[in-house]
């Protein structure tokens, strides 16, 4: 199983702006965790809902898409992205 | 003859795929087949597992006009692209009728529900002998490679 992203580098140069900026991922996926732990009852409520008014279909699709996301995410490690142009520079890494 | 060999010369005889892909795709299998039946990995089967896709655009220093040409260097790892591919499990099914009908107009008879998740593993296996190298008349060098 792959590792999570643990560190985010964005990088941006142009002629009026210079700035970096590490985010750090092994905090903000925690939180997300938290929030989503949280978030769960009013999750389960709305698909149960969903369900009983015949959009139980979109609710599925809403939760795989929700799925599909966290492990989009978590494959994010290795990432990088070096466009250096005539008038900008972005960098984006992720470790 | 299994399954996936037999696709594969389907998809050559319906000339979606090229000779060389379709040699690459049953070395693949042959392959598979041989870690299967036990037999011991060698040091080629063990290297071919790619990491990343690599795109790279730099100016051509044999052309005059490289100067203008922005440089781009990705670099796309595989598990990202087998998560997106998953992704397309998500597509309802009334958008992929809209995207057969857009490949239909575009001359490509080609259904996109057809496409299952082992046959994207094989291919994305086979990606380990892609290396594509272009350079245009605009100055430009592009690179497409897999990183081991």
């Amino acid at each position: 199983m792959n590792r999570p992203p643990m560190l985010m580098h964005v990088k941006v140069k142009n002629e009026k702006s210079d700035f970096g900026l590490w985010l750090p991922l092994f905090l903000l996926l925690p939180l997300a965790l938290v929030v989503l732990l949280v978030l769960s009852p009013l999750i389960l409520i709305a698909v149960l809902i969903l369900s009983a008014c015949g959009y139980g279909r979109w609710a599925w699709w809403g939760l795989r898409c929700l799925k599909a996301a966290v492990i989009s995410s978590w494959a994010l490690r290795g990432l990088k992205v070096d466009v250096q142009g005539r008038r900008e520079n972005v960098y984006i890494s992720v470790v | 003859m299994s399954d996936n060999k037999k696709k594969i010369l389907e998809m050559l005889a319906e000339k979606k795929i090229s000779i060389d892909d379709a040699y690459r795709l049953l070395n693949v299998i042959d392959a598979d087949e041989g870690r299967q039946s036990g037999e011991p990995k060698t040091e080629s089967e063990v290297k071919t597992k790619p990491k990343y896709l690599r795109v790279s655009v730099m100016p051509d220093p044999d052309n005059k006009n490289s100067e203008n040409v922005d440089r781009v260097n990705v670099r796309v790892p595989m598990s990202l692209i087998r998560a997106g591919i998953k992704l397309t499990a998500l597509i309802p099914p009334e958008a992929l009728d809209k995207v057969n009908g857009a490949l239909r107009d575009k001359g490509i008879n080609f259904d996109v529900r057809s496409v299952k998740a082992e046959d994207i593993e094989e291919l994305i296996d086979a990606l380990g002998e892609l290396e594509v190298d272009v350079v245009s008349g605009r100055g430009e060098k592009v690179k497409v490679f897999v990183e081991r």
